[in-house]
């Protein structure tokens, strides 16, 4: 038993020596000029894929990232505020009013990349805060094997007659089903969501869920993304998208260097490339809508001018996100 | 006493603060708004109650379900004791979400049970709901009644058993044995095992917002989650503190009750085995029932894991065409898997060895030493297992990201936060082993002039090993597959089983996420196996 102390007291020691080496190797890595973090909620392949791409062309520059969901990066960039300043170098998330925030606060670096020129102005920050670099698409998915697509909802409009075979996620969890439901509220008011609530359409909590739920048949249409539902049809599932007659919510991802960035250049080589035609291009291979006009999309998919797009109402939506979660909270989750 | 309590005020009482402070806080200013707000909210308060009845059902459930089996498995004559213990413990390695997506499968609307029972009874609809509070209720008993069953079971088995024999030599019968000796004696293995499930329940994510959300039944960790997502950061840590309350309150409760309970805290110095109990001929319908249970609770949700990882997509119907190898090629070749892997074994292996350590010195000290100020140590220990991961994460990117001592973006941060977080688990086991070894064994050796280095060595730590093994394996085990503080505190080349399991899934690959869960699943039983040959059987579950 003496040997069992000695050895914890052993593993106690040894883990106090790693520590300190770890603090030492930080350290060391702080200087090395062409290290560029990146805080992101693109799906982790697509991200990884990405950005090893960049690296080929730029091997002088290194991509590391750190990924997770917008709620999860949203959370630990609230912290790092409050510990000196938020550590990553660039931020490309799903959530678009966390931009707005950002922007706010003061805390976006400006930087009109040379490649924006060819993405349209409702895509872009005028002073360059930040740039749309991908798009994602709220859009309804069917089930064919539930629901015949022919007898599928064409519109948001009808979405709700659907009832119980119809589901979407919660908009307290995720910021694109956020910024949907401000898009709904400012065009109709809450009728959509009363009318839904009585018809007894579900709520999960966010849209991959809602997109496996369906892909499972627990319901024949969801309100969900358009990516994850093409990931799902190639692999094979029996889903179709039905582009909204009334208009697909078009949640731009925007890229953003953070104002406290130890490594512009970087950073600001990483966006052009985000928002090149090469770098679009590699996107519109892995399912993306491209946020260029001069790239084609992804085969099967419309392209940005061809899709009807809703209006999203982000500065009011920011301005009144506490009495929108609230009302929503009241009609959906009581 | 001095080394313990500076370790617990580092790791669990300092970051804590961090986030707790800042719950007072309005814009800079002194304030309680944030406490106004929950309870001005009659969504916030319900949730509050909601978790309350929850967690106390699911620590009734659990108790019963694991004290009968953890008495069936180590009292009994029943063939096959071993494995079924095994087999019982093996889906505690599931993360929490997972086993409310394998229940989803197989109970669910479209569930294979499901669909099972409506084809054999020609019923329209399951008279059943996974989605609401029963289901909640349901799938954390099966998640955590291992709490239960580890600690009884390990107190069972170091039982005296001159106890028993000397009452059936007094003429008592089983069932009068079994109520005034055995129960008495295993008692604060019970509560100390129903304790955890109780705050586990009350602390756990994932069950509830998988199984809550369609019936619009929320508990307090889903409304923190969303004070989070907000975000606002007072709510969040005030609806924490309101958990951290309760759990506190609880446990205050348990050490109350089982204060003046030594009479029964007898454990001999010699190592004999207490008597099996012959089930006669009970021996074979029980075995047939408790592996009824196994198959249900254990094999089932792990087998339909398996089988998810199998499948081309989630959902896809079960036939040969849509089974495929490619998801497990797909992890063991994903490199960020494979490093994943390393850094889990690595972090679980050393947060649970530190946690017992720690752990066992703090009971020590408040058990055995009963010194001055030694309870309020095991009571802060035990705090942050009442406190949400993501909670735990944030208050460790407060404490330790600052310089001078910086360990953000590097591994040390998720090992301080997993032993903050599994602290709890091995001060509360260790607590009840400790209980179980009566005080007169090291008087003894004092009198004799044993000085405390060799009593530890030749009494304490003797007895109290297989309580000890049972609580590494308790720290190891979630360790493992812990997701919800790693996820906000891994950076670039630390990620976790958890980080990679999370992200697939996020991306709705949920058949990758279960790939990998599978494989780690695999390493643990050959593991297990591994240590159970090269220890004859006494390490290991």
């Amino acid at each position: 038993m003496n040997r069992f102390l000695h050895k914890l007291s052993l593993t106690l020691l040894a883990v106090c020596g790693m520590l300190a080496l770890t603090a030492a190797v930080v350290l060391a890595q702080a200087k090395t000029p062409s290290r560029v973090l990146l805080y992101t909620s693109v799906p982790q392949e697509l991200a990884t894929q990405f950005a090893d791409a960049f690296m080929k062309k730029r091997p002088d520059i290194r991509v590391e990232i750190y990924r997770a969901g917008s709620t999860e990066v949203g959370a630990k960039i609230a912290a790092e505020r409050e510990v000196g300043g938020i550590r990553a170098d660039l931020l490309w998330l799903a959530d678009a009013p966390v931009y707005y925030d950002l922007r706010k606060r003061g805390e976006l670096f400006s930087y009109i990349s040379p490649e924006a020129k060819a993405i349209p102005a409702d895509l872009k920050d005028p002073k360059g805060l930040f740039t749309a670099g991908r798009l994602i698409n709220m859009i309804i998915a069917v089930n064919t094997e539930v629901i015949p697509l022919k007898d599928a909802p064409k519109s948001w409009k009808d979405f709700p007659d659907a009832g119980n075979k119809a589901v979407m996620g919660n908009p307290l969890y995720s910021g694109s089903n956020f910024v949907t439901v401000a898009a709904f509220v400012q065009k109709d008011g809450w009728g959509w969501f009363e009318r839904a609530r009585a018809k007894g359409v579900a709520i999960v909590r966010g849209n991959s869920e809602a997109a496996t739920a369906l892909a499972g048949k627990e319901f024949g249409i969801a309100m969900t993304l358009d990516y994850i539902v093409a990931g799902l049809i190639k692999k094979g599932a029996p889903l179709a998208i039905v582009w909204p007659s009334d208009g697909a919510i078009s949640v731009p991802s925007p890229i953003a260097i953070i104002k406290g960035t130890k490594n512009p250049n970087g950073s600001k080589a990483f966006v052009d490339y985000v928002l090149s035609k090469e770098g679009q291009e590699f996107l519109v291979k892995q399912e993306v809508i491209p946020v260029r006009g001069d790239v084609k999309p992804p085969a099967g998919q419309p392209s940005a001018k061809q899709i009807k797009f809703m209006p999203i109402p982000y500065e009011w939506a920011a301005d009144n996100a506490p009495a929108i979660r609230e009302k929503f909270e009241k009609l959906m989750l009581q | 006493m001095a080394a313990a309590g500076a370790f617990v005020l580092l790791i669990v009482i300092y970051p804590l603060w961090q986030v707790l402070f800042r719950s007072f806080l309005d814009a800079g200013v002194l304030s309680l708004k944030s406490y106004q707000k929950v309870f001005s909210y009659p969504s916030y308060y319900r949730a509050l109650l909601n978790s309350v009845w929850v967690s106390c059902a699911t620590a009734a459930m659990c108790v019963v379900l694991g004290t009968l089996l953890a008495f069936l498995v180590t009292r009994t004559d029943l063939p096959l004791k071993k494995t079924l213990r095994t087999l019982l413990v093996l889906p505690y390695a599931l993360p929490s979400f997972f086993a409310a997506i394998a229940w989803i499968q197989l109970l669910g609307p479209q569930g294979y049970l499901a669909r099972l029972v409506l084809q054999v009874f020609g019923f329209a609809t399951v008279p059943w709901s996974i989605y609401g509070a029963g289901g909640i209720v349901f799938v954390l008993t099966v998640h955590y009644f291992i709490l239960v069953f580890i600690t009884v079971a390990g107190a069972l088995e170091r039982m005296d058993a001159s106890l028993e024999e000397a009452a059936r030599a007094s003429g008592a019968g089983t069932s009068q044995i079994m109520r005034q000796i055995t129960l008495p004696l295993v008692l604060p293995a019970i509560m100390a095992g129903g304790l955890l499930a109780f705050i586990g329940a009350l602390a756990n994510f994932g069950i509830p917002a998988l199984l809550g959300m369609r019936a619009r039944f929320f508990v307090l960790t889903t409304s923190i989650y969303y004070a989070l997502a907000i975000p606002d950061f007072g709510l969040a840590t005030a609806l924490s503190s309101m958990l951290v309350l309760v759990a506190l309150l609880t446990m205050a409760l348990q050490f109350g009750i089982q204060r003046g309970e030594s009479r029964f805290t007898v454990i001999s110095g010699k190592a004999v085995h207490p008597s099996e109990l012959k089930l006669r001929s009970l021996r074979y319908p029980l075995f047939l029932l408790i592996s009824a249970v196994v198959v249900f609770i254990s094999i089932l949700p792990i087998l339909s894991m398996v089988l998810t990882a199998l499948m081309r997509y989630w959902g896809a119907p079960l036939s040969a065409a849509n089974l495929t190898l490619q998801n497990f090629a797909y992890v063991l070749k994903f490199e960020t898997a494979q490093r994943a892997i390393m850094n889990s074994l690595f972090l679980g292996a050393v947060s649970a060895t530190v946690a017992m350590f720690v752990g066992t010195v703090i009971s020590y000290l408040h058990v055995k030493a009963k010194l001055k100020g030694s309870r309020v140590l095991d009571f802060l220990a035990t705090i942050p297992y009442a406190v949400p991961h993501t909670v735990i994460a944030i208050a460790m990117i407060l404490a330790w990201a600052r310089p001078p001592v910086s360990l953000y973006g590097t591994l040390w941060i998720i090992l301080v936060a997993y032993l903050a977080v599994y602290l709890p688990f091995a001060v509360r086991t260790t607590n009840s082993t400790l209980q179980q070894v009566h005080d007169s064994l090291e008087e003894a050796a004092k009198a004799s002039g044993a000085k405390l280095l060799p009593r530890l060595r030749d009494i304490i730590l003797p007895l109290a090993r297989p309580g000890m093994i049972a609580g590494w394996i308790l720290v190891f085990m979630p360790a493992l597959r812990e997701l919800t503080v790693s996820i906000l505190l891994y950076a670039y080349h630390t990620e976790t089983i958890g980080v990679v399991v999370y992200n697939m899934q996020d991306a709705g690959y949920r058949e990758i996420a279960a790939a990998l869960a599978s494989i780690v699943m695999g390493l643990l039983i050959l593991g297990n196996t591994i240590i159970r040959k090269l220890t004859g059987g006494i390490a290991g579950f």
